[in-house]
């Protein structure tokens, strides 16, 4: 669960204009954060931050605890955001199959260990590897990119994110298995192309 | 990775690395990775791309619009006098 969230909630309930401000700038970078990533432009992020925590500050008092806030707060976050992409550049939904994605042998997806040698924190911290994971997760089908954004960046369990999604656990389990092996790919084919640059 | 083996194993690999997995398939999953390297490096590469997820931060987020803020705080207000 979300720590955030849970203090953000005591905030509001104190009651206190100091500790609802700082509970509200820890629900807009929650809601703005995800807005980001599922949407990928700043002004999408910030209408649904707007329309999510307005909606918030009407139905506050309903909320038992900060796990029943949490999946509201994304749920809400999640139409607010198909709506703008829908305004956009909302891609129609589409099948991932496992397949396709497995990799094939000579290919830019298959195996190899060399390649892996990148640390998680080289892909965050290397600015066009952190872009090439933007653009990556931006590629998914929406229902694979929210799945994946919800389990790994927002860090709900697989139980939250068939809730927030409205599917069953089994569904959300496929779908994540499916958008990381077709952002684990797309990395690799770009790993493996700037490591024969390096060599050439 | 073109064996059918394999096949069936990389269905698997997210959820053994959420530890997700049934024990039943967790032993047989353990049983071919000792013996198939590209499985093997294949895991670890997915394992570095959801650890880079994990690790992933948004940009940070501009201050809340005045509206959300008088509404936060005209809400927070109204359930303190109920209080």
């Amino acid at each position: 669960m979300n720590t955030r969230v849970e203090e953000a909630l005591k905030g509001l309930r104190s009651g206190k204009p100091h500790d609802v401000e700082r509970a509200l700038e820890t629900l807009q970078e929650i809601v703005y954060g995800f807005g980001m990533k599922v949407c990928g432009v700043r002004e999408d992020a910030e209408d649904t931050a707007q329309e999510t925590l307005l909606r918030l500050a009407r139905q506050l008092k309903e909320f038992p605890d900060a796990r029943a806030l949490a999946v509201w707060l994304y749920k809400v976050a999640k139409s607010q955001c198909l709506m703008s992409r829908r305004k956009s550049k909302f891609a129609p939904a589409q099948m991932l199959s496992l397949d396709a994605l497995m990799p094939k042998e000579g290919t830019a997806a298959a195996p190899a260990t060399k390649s892996w040698e990148i640390t998680p924190e080289e892909i965050v911290l290397n600015k066009e590897l952190r872009r090439k994971l933007e653009d990556a997760v931006l590629a998914l089908p929406p229902h694979y990119r929210m799945v994946l954004i919800l389990r790994d960046m927002e860090q709900l369990d697989t139980r939250e994110v068939a809730e927030v999604m409205g599917i069953s656990e089994q569904t959300a389990k496929m779908r994540l298995h499916r958008a990381r092996v077709s952002i684990r790919n797309t990395l690799a084919g770009y790993i493996q192309s700037a490591q024969r640059q390096e060599h050439a | 990775m073109p064996e059918r083996r394999c096949k069936e194993i990389f269905a698997m690999l997210s959820q053994f690395l959420d530890g997700e997995l049934p024990a039943k398939d967790c032993r047989q999953l353990e049983r071919h990775l000792r013996g198939c390297r590209p499985c093997i490096a294949y895991l670890k590469s997915l394992k570095t791309t959801v650890e880079a997820c994990r690790r992933y931060q948004a940009p940070r987020p501009p201050a809340p619009s005045k509206q959300v803020k008088a509404a936060f705080l005209a809400a927070a207000q109204k359930a303190g006098e109920k209080r």
